[in-house]
């Protein structure tokens, strides 16, 4: 999520290897059955306007510690506000990214995270979730390692498990960001929908980590999977990880949005839910 | 597998066959599979597809369209486009329509797409698909699409595809020059697809605004700004023009309100109702919320027909003439909301304005030059209410000689009309000299006329200029003599001479055929009955007239061969008088109250009129004998008695007059002057004074003179003055008080009238109204 410069390219050729992938049936990535057993999970059942449970979640506000719209030139002011992010009544979670002037910038947005609530080390990480549309509009489901204040970014390690621009509504990606790979030289690939949208309705999003891998999954299809054989630097993903669900609003990754970028745009969350695997 | 196959088919076939002959007898439309269309999605990839077929439209350039394979997006050709330069004879636009004779089934289609570049980057005004050249009922436009010298796609949504399962309209185009000039843009593969990437469809009528209307029984609106939009793959909007027969409109208040499938809302009574709209199981934003007033009120029967000679008439407006052309009867200036329909009473075409608070009328690109004209004309009916200080006004505008608003010659004037000119629920006819309009200096480039006032709802008919003394004798030209009594020995009914009682309703609806209007004859308010078979006249409350002695009424008619007036008190009691027609000339009749017994004098509630023809009725009052002797001086004015070496007299049996004098020079004057003699005494009579001149038969030199004498007799006026002139003219008033008990003798010191010059005075004016006597006009000393 953070330093992405490069990331279009590389994501190009992913997105051409995918297809391929879909069509040649690759072996490597061959669904492994395992059992999962749920730790951890916010369903965002509660009344309308209410804020996300405290004591799962907590808030990121501002532009970001650098001042520098959290390190990609992002456009939004994250705030606590309901009107930003809240339950919407229906079980789900809403994150809604608005046009109007806020702390200085003229959006305003939300990003919630687990970091201090809850982390885990491998298991199954998943969120059931719509996602909103438009040029500029950038939401993502991803997880830092949570020794980040400790060794900072990128040595903690980065897995995006969904992100995708509101310009491109087809497609998604799943991305590991590291030691050597991160940014523009981060390991991506997209996945797409050739006769739908994930803003049509919802879809599940998910990885599943074990030792040496990680495998990341929309609705029920592996679509990539990275090992240690994969990254061009140290392979990190050996130690918990905290989540984060936001909207962005423009950056260096998605492009600024457009007059023509409808707003407000929502990302509704039906649940998030961690396991890990049964013994 | 083969065998088996064709086996299965021929069973079904037979049974098929055998079921059909069974059913055939009573066979159900229901039963019956629907016809089934062609899904084909291609309409142009390297040609015109299966039953494609081309026409351009009316007006365009129709070789615009080409099939070109040198310039393609894919495969071996494409469409291409020559938009011609403004000005090209050939067509000022390039326009067309791809269309097959047979229908196509589109329902498992999402959109339309192509590819398009041009030679230059433009915005083409139109493209889009549903255009059959016949209802179109399902045409789908999407307007200015930017193109450049890149091929691109474009994806025109379909609105909803279950509605075309038999389309004939595969696609159409109309651009014209950018900025004049002509260029050239190229189409390629055209087809219907199911893309499945188009979101969150929305749809909207009124462009998605809550409208409010104000309407009226009978009236028809119909619901535009009718749309779908669609969120493209591209993650952007695009908005497309879909025709009304996508959409299912349903009213909240059918009983108010209907609406038809193609959005045609019909009102049908009073009340209110909301028109909404779905596009499939889309809500439509925007609404139309229509007020209804109900039924129209408005004139019956039509204004009465104008009856100026045709040659001496310019018409604006009227069936009985030839109109000049007028730009428009609803400029819609800023502010203004008048709304005007063209409407039709009894055949005869009228203008009706609903909310008017004032409304343009313009004839700028074809002036009209009324200087040969003499008046100016228009009828009009209101159903409001006209008490006073209720105004209708009128102004015209005169362009001047440049012909065009503006430029230091324009000249305009603004006459205001008011009761009891105005009235509620008549034909009211305003007419006009054109030199009331005071301001309004130039008459040859009039081009426009301004209605306005406190009249919300005004129906105009008749609108002309004409040239006076060229009124076709079918009325009176002359208004009825002005009444001369005195306004304290009368209860007035209907006059322009008296306070007339308050509330009358001329037209009351007894069930009579007679159309009853209120016409001005010589600027003089007159009632009308055409066609009478009977009128009633409801009094505004009940008149206790005992303690008068006449009833008075002036008429005429050249038509009529029976007339007679009731007077009626409550039972009713009522007694007519039979009146002498037709008349010769006005004919004043003064009826003896009495003669109306048994009706209670004591309690008068209405009058009524039977016979037939058309009647004009004017000055209809009750009086009394006047307490001064009535309305003739019954005595001489007293003989004076100067010393006639201390007079210079000027019209006096008593003395010696100066010779020479004219009592009535023409200074355009409507009064008229006569000599009477009053038990045997000369008196000058003014009858109907406006104003009038005395023209002295020689200078007189006044200044050995103290005082200006004359006697004067008046029951009716209300104003009197006295002129004295020398050349200039110098001219001075001296108010007269009026009217007079009796014989009034004033002597008016000179010194009053300066700075007239007392040695040489050449003429007296009077000014006032009323009939005047007058007699022993001296100077004395």
């Amino acid at each position: 999520m953070k330093l992405k410069n490069l990331l279009l390219t590389a994501s190009t050729i992913s997105f051409a290897l995918f297809f391929l992938f879909v069509s040649c049936q690759n072996d490597d990535n061959a669904i492994v059955q395992r059992t999962w057993q749920l730790v951890w999970e916010d369903d965002f059942n509660g009344n309308p306007g209410q804020s996300p449970d405290a004591s799962k979640w907590i808030y990121d506000i501002g532009v970001g510690p650098g001042n520098d719209g959290w390190g990609n030139s992002e456009l939004q002011y994250y705030t606590d506000q309901p009107g930003n992010v809240s339950l919407d009544g229906s079980g789900n979670l809403a994150i809604t990214a608005r046009s109007e002037s806020f702390g200085g910038r003229g959006f305003t947005s939300a990003r919630i995270k687990t970091q201090g609530q809850f982390d885990q080390a491998y298991g199954r990480f998943e969120a059931r979730m719509k996602m909103p549309w438009g040029p500029g509009i950038w939401p993502a489901f991803w997880m830092l390692g949570s020794n980040i204040n400790e060794v900072s970014w990128p040595q903690c390690g980065e897995i995006d498990i969904m992100e995708y621009r509101g310009q491109q509504p087809n497609l998604i990606y799943g991305t590991l960001h590291g030691p050597g790979y991160s940014g523009g030289a981060s390991i991506t690939k997209g996945y797409g929908f050739e006769n739908d949208r994930f803003d049509k309705d919802f879809h599940l999003f998910a990885v599943e980590w074990g030792v040496d891998y990680i495998d990341f999954f929309v609705d029920e299809t592996l679509y990539q999977r990275l090992t240690p054989d994969d990254v061009p630097g140290e392979w990190v993903y050996d130690q918990p990880f905290f989540m984060i669900l936001n909207i962005a609003v423009g950056g260096n990754y998605v492009g600024f949005p457009t007059p023509q970028t409808p707003f407000p745009q929502t990302m509704l969350v039906d649940y998030v839910k961690v396991y890990k695997e049964a013994n | 597998m083969k065998n088996r196959s064709l086996k299965f088919i021929t069973f079904t076939l037979l049974v098929f066959v055998t079921l059909f002959t069974v059913v055939s007898c009573k066979r159900d439309l229901d039963d019956l599979e629907p016809a089934t269309f062609p899904t084909t999605a291609e309409v142009f990839i390297d040609g015109f597809s299966a039953g494609l077929n081309y026409g351009a439209f009316g007006g365009s350039k129709v070789t615009a369209f080409d099939v070109d394979s040198e310039e393609k997006y894919k495969g071996t050709a494409s469409m291409k486009f020559a938009v011609p330069d403004a000005g090209d004879p050939q067509g000022a636009y390039a326009g067309g329509a791809y269309f097959t004779s047979v229908g196509r089934d589109l329902s498992g289609y999402d959109a339309l797409t192509f590819w398009a570049k041009a030679s230059k980057a433009a915005t083409i005004d139109v493209v889009g698909f549903g255009n059959d050249f016949g209802e179109s009922r399902f045409q789908t436009v999407l307007r200015d699409v930017k193109v450049n010298t890149n091929w691109q796609k474009f994806i025109i949504p379909i609105p909803d595809a279950s509605k075309l399962t038999q389309e004939r309209g595969m696609f159409f185009y109309s651009e014209g020059p950018e900025s004049g000039l002509g260029y050239t843009f190229w189409i390629d593969e055209v087809t219907f697809e199911n893309l499945g990437t188009l979101a969150h469809p929305r749809a909207a009528i009124l462009d998605g605004q809550d409208q409010e209307f104000l309407v009226e029984t009978g009236q028809t609106l119909n619901i535009g700004g009718t749309k779908a939009i669609f969120n493209l793959p591209t993650g952007v909007d695009q908005s497309v023009d879909a025709a009304p027969s996508y959409f299912t409109f349903s009213s909240s208040n059918p009983s108010v309100a209907s609406v038809s499938s193609t959005g045609a809302v019909s009102i049908v009574d009073a009340g209110s109702a909301v028109i909404t709209a779905k596009l499939g199981d889309q809500d439509a934003a925007g609404s139309m919320t229509v007020g209804s007033t109900g039924q129209a009120v408005g004139p019956q029967a039509p204004a009465p027909t104008p009856t100026v000679d045709a040659d001496s008439v310019i018409s604006m407006f009227c069936n009985a003439y030839n109109n000049v052309p007028i730009d428009t009867w609803n400029t819609g200036w800023q502010f203004s909301t008048a709304e005007l329909l063209d409407i039709q009473i009894a055949g005869d075409d009228v203008k009706r304005y609903r909310m008017l608070n004032f409304v343009g009328i313009e004839f700028a690109s074809q002036t009209i030059n009324a200087s040969a004209m003499t008046h100016f004309h228009l009828d009009i009916w209101t159903p409001d209410a006209t008490a006073l200080p209720a105004a209708f006004k009128v102004l015209l505008v005169d362009f001047g000689a440049n012909g065009v608003f503006d430029g230091g010659d324009d000249s305009s004037h603004e006459l205001s009309f008011s009761s009891p000119l105005l009235q509620t629920g008549q034909w009211v006819g305003i007419d006009v000299p054109l030199s009331n309009f005071t301001g309004l200096v130039n008459k040859g480039h009039l081009a426009q006329l301004v209605l306005s006032g406190d009249l919300p709802n005004v129906y105009v008919d008749n609108v002309y200029f004409y040239k006076s003394g060229s009124v076709v004798t079918t009325g009176p030209t002359v208004a009825a003599p002005v009444p001369t009594r005195n306004p304290a020995d009368v209860i007035s009914i209907f006059s322009d001479a008296y306070t007339n009682a308050a509330g009358t309703d001329f037209n009351p609806n007894w069930g009579q055929a007679t159309v009853v209007s209120q016409v001005p004859v010589a600027g003089n308010n007159t009632l009308l009955y055409s066609g009478l078979n009977y009128q009633g006249t409801q009094l505004g409350s009940n008149l206790d007239v005992s303690s008068m002695t006449h009833l008075h009424l002036d008429v005429w008619t050249n038509n009529s061969s029976a007339l007679s007036v009731f007077l009626i008190s409550p039972g009713p009691i009522e007694t007519p008088s039979v009146l002498t027609v037709p008349t010769s000339g006005w004919a004043s009749v003064d009826i003896p109250l009495s003669s109306f017994s048994p009706v209670d004098l004591a309690n008068i509630i209405q009058f009524k009129f039977d016979g037939n023809g058309d009647i004009y009725l004017d000055n209809i009052y009750f009086y009394k004998p006047g307490s001064g002797g009535g309305t003739t001086p019954t005595t001489a004015a007293p003989t004076p008695t100067f010393n006639a070496a201390n007079v210079i007299s000027i019209f006096s049996d008593a003395y010696t007059n100066v010779a020479g004098s004219d009592l009535n020079p023409n200074w355009g004057q409507a009064t008229i002057v006569t000599q009477e003699p009053i038990a045997g005494n000369n008196t000058l009579v003014y009858t109907g004074l406006n104003y009038q001149g005395l023209q002295l038969g020689s200078n007189q030199n006044v200044s050995g003179m103290t005082n200006l004498h004359l006697d004067f007799w008046t029951a009716n006026a209300t104003a009197l003055k006295v002129f004295l002139i020398s050349p200039g003219p110098i001219e001075t008033p001296y108010t007269l008080t009026v009217p007079t008990s009796g014989w009034s003798s004033v002597d008016i010191p000179l010194t009053a009238f300066a700075p007239v010059d007392l040695t040489n005075v050449i003429q007296f004016k009077f000014e006032g109204d009323g009939k005047i006597y007058l007699d022993n006009i001296l100077f004395h000393n």
